[in-house]
Parts: C-alpha cells; sequence; structure tokens
C-alpha cells in the first residue's frame, strides 16, 4: 500500500500562481483560472516541491514579501535580472518559468554544453506540453494538437491578450 | 477572456440569489432548455458541473417526451407514462434524409429515403432504418485507419447500429444555407455559423439551438423490452467488397443503448456535449477491479477472465455485421476524469432524475438509463462565440467517452487526440470543401 501525497494547502498553490504570473508575463486567472478542469498551478507547484522541497517554501516567502508590487518588479526581482551570477532561489525561478513555458522541468542551474540548451529531466504531462505558454506567445499551437479550426493558418491570429498574455502590466514585452 | 467568465458568473451569481426559491434543478417538461442555468454560488468545477448536469437530464427528459402531432413534446403526456414511449428526438431528421443522392434539396416533412429493394417485403409505413455499424461512416468506418476503431459487438454477437438526427434548427440552417449538397458548399461563404440556444427567461420564451442526436441500439429480445426503450425497425447492411457480402435486411427489436446530446447554446459555442448509456452496458474499471459485477451486462461477460478476454479490443477483421460473430466485445468503462466531481455529479443527478421518473411510473424503461457526464466550456466568450486564443473554450470534463460510441477511445491515462474528447474532436470538422463545418462532421455527407 501506498502513501497518497498530501494535496498543497490551496494558498500555496494561489500564491505559487500569482507569483508565476509576475515570472511568466501572464496573467494569473490565465495561469489559475476559477474554473479551472486542467489544474495546472496545482500540478506544478506540487511537482516542484517534489523536486526542491523546502527551497520552493522559502520562495514563496519572498514573495510574499513583495507580493503587492507591480509584476515586473517582481520577475525583476526573484529572476535577479542584475545579477550576472544568480542565486540558487533565481535559478529555481527559472525552471519555473521554463515548466510554465514548455511543460517540462529543468533542473534549476543544469546548464546545456556547447551551445545547447539543456535537457529536461521530464515533460510533465501531456497537457502540460499542450497548454506551455511558448504557444500562446507564438499565437500558435504545438505540433501534433491544435485548437483552431480547420484553416486557420491563413487568418490573422487574436491578438496577445487574447491568449492570456498580460500586455497591459509589465508583461507582453 | 477569463474576466468575462468571471463577470457572467458574477452576473448569474447575482441573478440566481435573486430569484428565491430555485425551481427543482430536474423537471418533468417537454421544453427542451436552450441552454444551461447556472444556480451555482461560487465559481469552481465542483459547483458548476452540477447546473451542467441538470441541464442534460432536462434535455434528456425534453427529447425523450411523447411527442404531439407537430413533433415538439406533447404537454398532455408524460415521459414513461405507459413505460415507454415514442420520443420527439427520433421524430428528428435522419442524416440519410438531409444529405440526399445527387445533393437534392431535402425537406423537413418530406417522405424518407426509399426503402433498399432487401427491405421492401418487410417494411410497414412508418418504420425506421439503422444501418450504420460506426459512428460516423464516413469517417470512422469507411476511413477509420485515422482513429483505428471498429465496430462494438454485443455478448449475443450481434453488431451495435447507430444513427444521427438533426432537429429543425439545424436541418433549417443547413437548408437556408443549401449545405445538403457538395455544389451549395462549394460556394458557400463561411464561416459555417449553427443557431445558438438561448435559455428562456421570464420575459422571453427561450431558443432551441442546432441539436444533432446521435443514438446506439442493440437488438434485443422482446422479453427484455420492459427495460429498454425500444422500436421495431428494419436494419440494413450494404454490400460490402471488402469483406464480400451481399446487401442484407432483417426487421429486429432494437433497444436504446447509448444516446449523444449536441447543442450549440449562447454560452456555449464548442456545443454542450452530453451523453447517456444503458445502466447494463459495461462495468466501470473500478467494479472489475473491486470484483462488483452485475450477473449480465450488454457488453461485458462477467465470467470471462481480462486473460481471456481482454477489454475493450477492437474486434478482429472481417468485419461482417450480416453474420453473428463469435467475437463478444468485452467493454469497461475507463475512468477519463481527473476531477471526482464528474463522477460524483452525474451519480447526484441520476439518483434525482431517476426519483424523478419513478413518481409517472415505476416501470419506465428511462429509469434504465444513466447520463455519464457533460462536457462544457469553461471559457466560453458568450455571445455565441469563443475566444479567439482558446477556441476550445478549455472544456470540462476534459475527457468523456460513452462506452458504446467512443468504445476504443477511452485510453488511459488521457492523452490529447487519442482519448474521447468531443469538443476537440469535433473542432477538427469540416465540409466536404477545406471549410471547418462549426464542431460537425455530418456535413461531409453531402453528394
Amino acid at each position: 500500500m501506498t502513501d497518497t501525497p498530501t494535496p498543497a494547502p490551496e494558498a500555496d498553490v494561489q500564491d505559487f500562481a500569482d507569483m508565476s504570473a509576475a515570472l511568466t508575463g501572464f496573467l494569473s486567472s490565465v495561469l489559475k483560472p476559477q474554473l479551472d478542469p486542467v489544474g495546472l498551478a496545482r500540478t506544478y507547484y506540487e511537482f516542484a516541491l517534489s523536486q526542491v522541497g523546502a527551497q520552493m517554501s522559502t520562495l514563496l516567502t519572498a514573495y510574499r514579501a513583495i507580493k503587492t508590487q507591480p509584476p515586473q518588479t517582481i520577475a525583476d526581482t526573484l529572476l535577479e535580472t542584475s545579477s550576472a551570477t544568480p542565486s540558487a532561489q533565481a535559478l529555481l525561478c527559472q525552471s519555473i518559468v521554463a515548466m510554465w513555458y514548455l511543460g517540462a522541468w529543468y533542473i534549476p542551474g543544469n546548464q546545456g554544453g556547447f551551445g545547447f540548451p539543456p535537457t529536461p529531466l521530464q515533460v510533465i504531462s501531456s497537457e502540460a506540453y499542450t497548454n506551455g505558454l511558448v504557444w500562446k506567445v507564438m499565437q500558435s499551437h504545438p505540433m501534433g494538437f491544435s485548437p483552431f479550426t480547420f484553416g486557420y493558418w491563413s487568418q490573422v491570429p487574436g491578438p496577445l491578450s487574447s491568449f492570456g498574455v498580460n500586455t497591459g502590466n509589465g508583461g507582453g514585452q | 477572456m477569463r474576466r468575462l467568465i468571471i463577470i457572467i458568473a458574477a452576473a448569474l451569481l447575482v441573478t440566481a440569489r435573486a430569484q428565491a426559491p430555485q425551481p427543482p434543478p430536474i423537471v418533468l417538461s417537454p421544453t427542451i432548455p436552450g441552454d444551461a442555468k447556472i444556480t451555482a454560488t461560487t465559481v469552481s468545477i465542483d459547483a458548476f458541473q452540477p447546473d451542467f448536469d441538470v441541464y442534460s437530464w432536462n434535455t434528456f427528459i425534453a427529447l425523450n417526451w411523447p411527442p404531439g402531432p407537430n413533433g415538439n413534446g406533447d404537454p398532455k403526456q408524460t415521459i414513461g407514462q405507459n413505460g415507454d414511449n415514442d420520443t420527439v428526438w427520433e421524430h428528428y431528421r435522419d442524416v440519410r434524409d438531409v444529405f440526399l443522392p445527387g445533393g437534392k434539396k431535402p425537406s423537413w416533412n418530406g417522405p424518407p429515403q426509399p426503402v433498399p429493394p432487401q427491405c421492401k417485403s418487410l417494411y410497414k409505413p412508418g418504420m425506421r432504418l439503422l444501418s450504420q455499424v460506426g459512428k460516423t461512416p464516413t469517417v470512422l468506418t469507411d476511413s477509420s485507419q485515422p482513429f483505428n476503431t471498429g465496430p462494438i459487438i454485443d455478448q449475443n454477437g450481434i453488431y451495435t447500429r447507430f444513427e444521427i438526427l438533426l432537429n429543425k434548427t439545424m436541418f433549417d440552417y443547413i437548408l437556408n444555407n443549401s449545405l445538403y449538397s457538395k455544389a451549395g458548399q462549394k460556394v458557400f461563404t463561411p464561416p459555417v455559423k449553427f443557431t445558438c440556444g438561448v435559455l428562456a427567461t421570464s420575459g422571453s420564451p427561450g431558443v432551441e439551438g442546432a441539436i444533432m442526436v446521435k443514438s446506439a441500439w442493440k437488438v434485443i429480445d422482446p422479453s427484455e423490452k420492459p427495460t429498454f426503450h425500444s422500436e421495431d425497425v428494419l436494419v440494413y447492411s450494404p454490400a460490402s467488397q471488402n469483406p464480400k457480402y451481399a446487401a442484407s435486411c432483417s426487421a429486429k427489436t432494437m433497444g436504446l443503448v447509448g444516446l449523444h446530446i449536441a447543442h450549440k447554446t449562447q454560452n456555449a459555442s464548442q456545443w454542450l456535449w452530453s451523453t447517456f448509456e444503458h445502466v447494463d452496458n459495461v462495468p466501470t474499471d473500478a467494479d472489475v477491479k473491486s470484483g462488483k459485477l452485475k450477473t449480465k451486462y450488454n457488453y461485458y461477460n462477467p465470467a470471462c477472465t481480462a486473460a481471456n478476454c481482454p477489454p475493450n479490443q477492437i474486434p478482429p477483421r472481417p468485419w461482417n455485421p450480416t453474420k453473428v460473430s463469435s467475437f463478444h466485445s468485452q467493454v469497461v468503462r475507463m475512468n477519463l476524469f481527473n476531477l471526482p466531481i464528474y463522477k460524483a455529479s452525474a451519480d447526484a443527478r441520476n439518483a434525482d432524475a431517476w426519483k424523478l421518473l419513478a413518481t409517472v411510473n415505476p416501470q419506465s424503461v428511462w429509469l434504465n438509463y444513466e447520463l455519464i457526464s457533460t462536457m462544457w466550456p469553461t471559457n466560453p466568450s458568450g455571445k455565441c462565440g469563443a475566444a479567439p486564443g482558446d477556441p476550445l473554450g478549455t472544456p470540462a470534463p476534459t475527457f468523456l467517452a460513452n462506452t458504446t460510441l467512443e468504445t476504443y477511445l477511452q485510453r488511459t491515462p488521457p492523452q490529447p487526440n487519442v482519448s474521447s474528447q468531443c469538443i476537440e474532436c469535433h473542432n477538427n470538422a469540416t465540409m466536404t470543401v477545406p471549410v471547418a463545418s462549426d464542431f460537425t462532421y455530418v456535413l461531409q455527407r453531402a453528394q
């Protein structure tokens, strides 16, 4: 018999989604909508927690201390964009951004070599892949799965804002 | 776009609170709801799903209501009052009578297509003809490779049959835009945009949107009639070259085993997808694992082990619906749901509906049908349109299958493009010309 993991507290998942919104440039209501049949925010938070443990709690504490700041300020602070040698916490934030955009987990700080990007530890799920934010920023879709109707390629895609990009407050730049 | 649904939900919430007391959630009424009515007092899947399942049951009751002379539900009668009854949806137009040879113009009240020669000696006026052995023959049977699907064969070795019918709203759109023929489709100016249903309010009777009904039927013994909605029909199998068999026809008593209802509505331009099944069709995967099995199912033999009868296997070829097959489909309902609310809500609404139907007649055949779930767009945009960045509307549940209609699309864990997903799959539909057809494959049948 295996133990069922205890679900993460909803407040932590919400803070993780709000922090992720600032980090990714998307709206929190897109990353964790009220009507959420997919539940990626919880999936991602619990996955990251399983990978880095207490470091995740420390990161959320750091976020909570600045959560009232504008999204761009939060992103710059947590990602340490002005630093040439980002801390372990900033590297974790990079992995969280990559997780949302690519649906895959990259070990924080793991560098690729010889000009190649690092290899992800794993793609988190098929839905993580199809819901990657990279497709929304591209106003497109992943290979092998399209939410658009036949012939969409002949039409101008909808604006970035219709894909959930926070074009008005620090994102979509 | 997310803000929009929050605004809509908030508005609905205010409306719901203002309208006290609430009407009974599931009602015995011949009126088809124009849309789902949101009574939830919080915004969450757990809170909203029951409202969509209530919508599905109200639609099921209205569509299975005894019809009056005009084909609409007769308010002087009640569903199941005599045990079984003729139904509204069975007076909709069969796609066979909409997409006519040569692209001929159809009519709503016109005669059905001529009975095939093999059926003539058996035909009695008013008899229906069932011929399909795949859900959508031109897509899933004749060109089945992309979906890798096949027929479903009952525990007596008999092939299950299917039909697709359209309501007058949908028929009229096809007629008025000449989409019943290839020639008409060729000159049509896109997009295809079927009429959306609108919920009735105190000041408006509401609108019935485009509705597609897909039904699945199995041959039953007359002694089984008390537990099925049944019809005496002609079962026709057109001639086939591979495998080679001649056309044949036989008169059979068929019992309804599956019913899909798709309704395009104002708040669901991706359509609302309700799916029902006969309660004795199959066990769930959990039933099989726990050993809590009924003694008999329509599509599962509880005496056969998983080693001897592996579940959900496509019947071996050749597929010959004119013969009794030695292969019997061993079908199990897999759990495609990622949230417990979907099954819990359907179970609760089923109990409510059965209680209500039993007040009409404890012997009602409709007590033998259960809602599996309702798929709805959580990000619908509203106003009969989709959000440009989210045309599928992020459906809930994400995956949904009817074991008689998507038997072989139940892969777990669910996968996009592989496991059954009504909205995603139908979003790929086109006409006979390369133009999207608004979530319906039926326009591909135009000649």
